[in-house]
């Protein structure tokens, strides 16, 4: 195995095209389990931990670019204000140690239905900047970055540079169901984003479809209902509602962690939960926005 | 000799080797460097049950650093024992997925490992049948369960009397299969020499390893040595012994040259045993008071084809509580799974959460507490043996925790205590453990310079024992317990038995003892020590010999207080106490570890521990740590541990009964209970999945 370490974006860009099939590497945490169970055998590496950029992030013309290769703990540390949600959800990944070498960039390589940092993205309208030499880069909306069980729209000569987000202009949380406190893959989760100013509400479903995904109509049906002026409290059916309709948007299995019907039952739940919870920070900051 | 007043037993005495675990210098069994040293990959068997028809070797002897593969046809033959488990390679049939039946030897452990994946193997495969029921029509009675039991049991007429009880209680309750997964992999590093065989390996008992090794290989046990300084950590699954570490000694044998062999943490779900699934009916007759009239307990388990584990998983019912007319059975069947053994608490963990839950039904059945239930129902004697106990302190210990946990206020009523979003409920179960203690050897040695050394071979898996064996030392030879070494960890040592059962402290513990006690007569005898020193060895089986008048076993109460987010169904343990009685604590630091670690894995026992069947292919789907969940540190906010004074002279020199299982023993009911207490739903079947407290 060729173990190839490009000191600048430029130089991993020619290497990824010179080697389309070499596998980069940043945290490792997902690479090097599948290395050691043999379920992949990459003729070469391509470490990106060397540049330096990945790990870095900034705010253009109000929208943050956050590196690929930063990881969950300076992710918490640097941007919970920002990005609560996602913040939230690198809480809950793994342990210390994972937060501490586990990345987005990775998070987003694997491309796993189960990945926590996808329902936040999706919630919050990220877009994914990829690149190559020999296209250059492009933007690609989270909604259309996952497309299959661990299959992304990133080509094999692309590399992921960054995320773009705005920052949260209203509350966002994330629920995650695992069947025990740490170090657990989850069973399923939800994440939602309320986005006052356009009067629209994001989400995001996790662990319960082949891929990451959004609830449209419930995104839809909420955005309407919800009385954005007055910010008057909830109406139980329509949290009871938009449960279902997120559930609604599941295509879930049963698996070792659970079966479909607890996934679409507990969506449901996380949905009601995490929109009371948005609701009542929004109503909270009636005097602040 | 200078004499200082005995002390050592009783503190809180640090691990003797704690220095060199943490700072890496405590080498375990497959750090030992060794010159010339090749690497073992074995390649277990794809089919769960069969007969493997060809294999080929070609491609893997082509592979660079390959030295050799061995397999059935021709692997050096073994001697039979009575474990066919370690019939390594003697045969081509498959009688279970994970079987090793070949096995690569190469320089290094990546070239054995790739060779491995290129042996071609053809199988003639047969249905395999995998599936415990309570129903299997093959279902059989086994002559004897572990250790050395009866598998049936029975006093007075249980029939006649649940069918004449006022109250009844009749429930099924399931335990899954369960991998013991201790943090250090199983490893072997075999080499023959003139003198024999040499093995480095992770065990829980040189000594018997020893014993089981030899006869395969046709030799003398003074002809093989077992190293075994440090283990990380056992549970059972490294007390008997398993195919691996013959594999190893096996590959030596035919290449010459030290063979290291480490286990993956995949294939130790099918070489290195597991605990039984179990399916289990008890049924409880009561008067309306609570006073039981009878019991009944039936378990059905599994074995593997090729050799016979039964597990004693009704044997704790036999001894708890008091009712005239009572029956427990175990029935087996043999699959085409690998071979049980045992794990944490074979038989008392998976039997008690039957019992103690069953329990906890007729209290509410009676409307009566559960602490209360069991007090009334405490015997005056072992109901199964008429013999007095030696001491029996449940009573005690369902009190004391009852007090320290704030039990007297409980409201009974299921599924009414809210905390926001959360359904709390508290559950407390009884649990019990034999009192065991097998025959020993040990020395004891005077050096001049006022040094005395122990030698015996036991082992320390994690608990504490090289500690408080130094201990006990230190105070019959009246020093302080700098000056005295004790050397574990190898068969060349006086012969000692395993560590198993909860008995190795007082096994061990004994033999040190009189091998002090006879060393400190010497020293008075020649008025000090000779400048050459002073040897004298003892040996307990005399001791150990003599039956006894009681009835011997330690007892404990757990109280668990859980919370279950009662729209999600996530239960989470909140509180964990355990009270026990268990004798003398010779070391309170080491012993607490040993209770809080067993509630743990009773924590991880109720909810999260299960080996999922693939019944399609015959293995276990989960074999990994990624997903056969194993309770986090985040899971166990508060876990104490507490023990009454007990003083019982008919135990052994120490006053101890054994510590390291009794914890999980319980656990699991007191958390089952809680939850139904939370939820008002009763889970007989563990581990209690969150999918489980939908209703
Ligand atoms: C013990 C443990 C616990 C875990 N717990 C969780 C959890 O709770 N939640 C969760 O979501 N995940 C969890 N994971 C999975 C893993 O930690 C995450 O997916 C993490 O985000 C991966 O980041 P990484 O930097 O380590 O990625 P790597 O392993 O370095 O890479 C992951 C994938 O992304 C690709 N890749 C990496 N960087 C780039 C890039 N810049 N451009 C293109 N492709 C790239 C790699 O080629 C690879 O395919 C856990 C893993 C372990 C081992």
């Amino acid at each position: 195995m060729e173990f190839l370490r490009p000191a600048s974006w430029a130089e991993a860009l020619e290497l990824k095209a010179e080697y389309p099939d070499a596998v980069p590497i940043q945290g490792g945490t997902d690479v090097m389990v599948e290395i050691n169970f043999d379920l992949r055998r990459p003729a070469r590496l391509l470490d990106l931990n060397p540049v330096a950029e990945l790990s870095r992030w900034s705010t253009t013309g109000g929208v943050l670019r956050v590196g690929a290769g930063m990881t969950y703990t300076s992710l918490i540390r640097e941007l919970s204000a920002d990005l609560p949600g996602l913040a939230q959800a690198s809480r809950t990944v793994g342990s210390p140690q994972i937060r501490n070498r586990g990345s987005v960039g990775g998070n987003l390589g694997a491309a796993s239905p189960a990945g926590d940092s996808h329902p936040p993205l999706l919630a919050a309208d990220a877009e994914i900047e990829v690149e190559s030499r020999a296209r250059g880069s492009r933007l690609i909306p989270a909604t259309a970055f996952y497309q299959g069980v661990k299959r992304s729209a990133l080509a094999p000569d692309e590399l992921i540079r960054a995320f773009h987000v705005a920052p949260a202009t209203g509350p966002q949380y994330f629920s995650k169901i695992g069947t025990r406190n740490a170090m657990v893959i989850a069973v399923c989760s939800f994440a939602i984003a309320l986005h006052p100013r356009r009067r629209a509400v994001g989400t995001g479903i996790g662990s319960a479809a082949p891929t990451p995904r959004r609830a449209g109509a419930a995104e839809e049906y909420i955005a309407a209902e919800l009385d954005w002026d007055s910010r008057a409290a909830l109406d139980p059916r329509v949290v009871a509602r938009f449960g279902e309709l997120v559930a609604q948007a599941a295509s879930p299995i049963d698996d070792v962690r659970g079966t479909a019907d607890y996934r679409r039952h507990a969506l449901g739940v996380l949905a009601r939960r995490t929109l009371t919870w948005a609701w009542h920070e929004h109503m909270r900051e009636r005097t602040t926005t | 000799m200078t004499t200082v007043a005995a002390r050592a037993v009783g503190t809180e005495a640090d691990r003797v080797e704690g220095l060199e675990k943490v700072t890496g210098r405590a080498r375990y069994a497959f750090e030992h460097p060794i010159e010339d040293m090749v690497y073992a990959a074995p390649v277990p068997s794809v089919v769960a049950r069969g007969e493997v028809i060809a294999v080929d070797v070609a491609e893997a002897l082509t592979f660079p650093g390959v030295i050799d593969v061995l397999w059935h046809g021709n692997a050096p033959k073994l001697e039979r024992v009575g474990n066919a488990e370690l019939h390594v390679l003697q045969s081509p049939r498959v009688a279970y997925r994970g079987q090793y039946i070949a096995v690569v030897i190469a320089k290094t452990l990546e070239e054995a490992r790739e060779a491995a994946l290129r042996v071609g193997v053809e199988y003639a495969v047969e249905r395999h049948d995998v599936g415990l029921r309570a129903d299997h029509p093959r279902l059989y009675r086994p002559e004897r369960v572990n250790p050395d039991l009866p598998a049936d049991v029975q006093q007075g007429d249980p029939d006649t009397a649940l069918a004449a009880a006022p109250v009844t209680v009749d429930a099924v309750y399931r335990t899954p299969a369960e991998h013991n997964n201790p943090m250090e992999p199983h490893a072997t590093v075999a080499r023959w020499d003139a003198e024999g065989l040499t093995l480095y390996d992770s065990t829980q008992g040189a000594t018997s390893l020893r014993d089981a090794v030899a006869p395969l290989f046709g030799i003398e046990p003074s002809s093989v040595r077992v190293i075994a300084p440090h283990v990380g950590g056992g549970f059972g699954a490294k007390g008997e012994p398993h195919p691996p570490v013959v594999l190893a000694a096996l590959a030596a044998r035919r290449t010459g040259r030290p063979v290291k062999l480490a286990v993956t943490r995949q294939q130790m779900f099918s070489v290195t045993g597991y605990r039984t699934p179990t399916i289990q009916r008890v049924r409880l007759g009561a008067h309306p008071d609570g006073h039981l009239t009878a019991i009944v307990h039936d378990a059905v388990e599994q074995s593997s084809t090729i050799h016979e584990f039964a597990e004693q998983t009704t044997t704790p019912t036999r001894i708890m509580y008091a009712a005239p007319n009572r029956r427990t059975t175990h029935r087996l069947v043999r699959l085409d799974v690998p071979t049980p053994s045992w794990m944490r608490a074979p038989g008392e963990a998976p039997g008690m959460f039957a019992l103690e839950s069953a329990m906890d039904e007729l209290a509410a059945a009676c409307g009566l507490d559960p602490i209360e239930l069991r007090i009334r129902n405490e015997p005056e004697v072992d109901p199964e043996t008429g013999l007095p106990f030696s001491s029996r302190n449940l009573v005690a210990c369902l009190r004391d925790g009852a007090r320290r946990f704030g039990w007297a206020d409980r409201d009974p009523a299921p599924g009414v205590r809210r905390r926001g979003r959360l359904l709390i409920g508290t559950g407390v179960a009884a649990s019990t453990y034999p009192v065991y203690r097998s025959a020993c050897q040990a020395t004891a040695r005077a050096e001049p310079g006022g040094i005395f050394t122990v030698r015996i071979a036991a082992a320390d898996i994690g608990t504490g024992a090289r500690t408080v064996l130094t201990q006990i030392a230190a105070d019959v030879l009246r020093v302080p317990l700098g000056r005295v070494r004790v050397a574990i960890g190898d068969s060349a040592l006086p012969r000692a038995s395993l560590a198993g059962g909860s008995s190795g402290t007082a096994s061990w513990g004994t033999a040190v003892t009189r091998a002090c006690e006879a060393l400190r007569d010497e020293l008075d005898r020649r008025g000090g020590t000779p400048s050459t020193g002073v040897t004298v060895s003892v040996d307990t089986t005399e001791e150990n010999g003599e039956p006894s008048r009681f009835a011997r076993h330690a007892f404990g109460a757990q109280f668990a207080e859980v919370g279950v987010d009662r729209d999600t169904g996530e239960a989470r343990v909140r509180r964990l106490l355990g009270v026990f009685a268990v004798g003398r604590v010779l070391n309170p630091k080491t012993a607490r570890s040993q209770f809080i670690g067993g509630m743990t894995m009773g924590l991880s026992m109720a909810l999260l521990e299960e080996s999922v069947l693939d019944r399609e292919f015959g293995d276990y789907l989960n074999h990994d740590l990624a997903q056969y969940h194993v309770a986090a540190c985040a899971d166990v906010p508060a876990v104490e541990a507490y023990w009454v004074e007990e003083s019982d002279p008919h135990l052994n020199p120490m006053g101890s009964k054994g510590i390291g299982e009794i914890g999980i023993v319980g656990t699991a009911a007191a958390v089952a209970n809680a939850v139904h207490h939370a939820t008002g739903i009763r889970v007989r079947d563990l581990p209690i999945r969150l999918d489980k407290l939908l209703t």
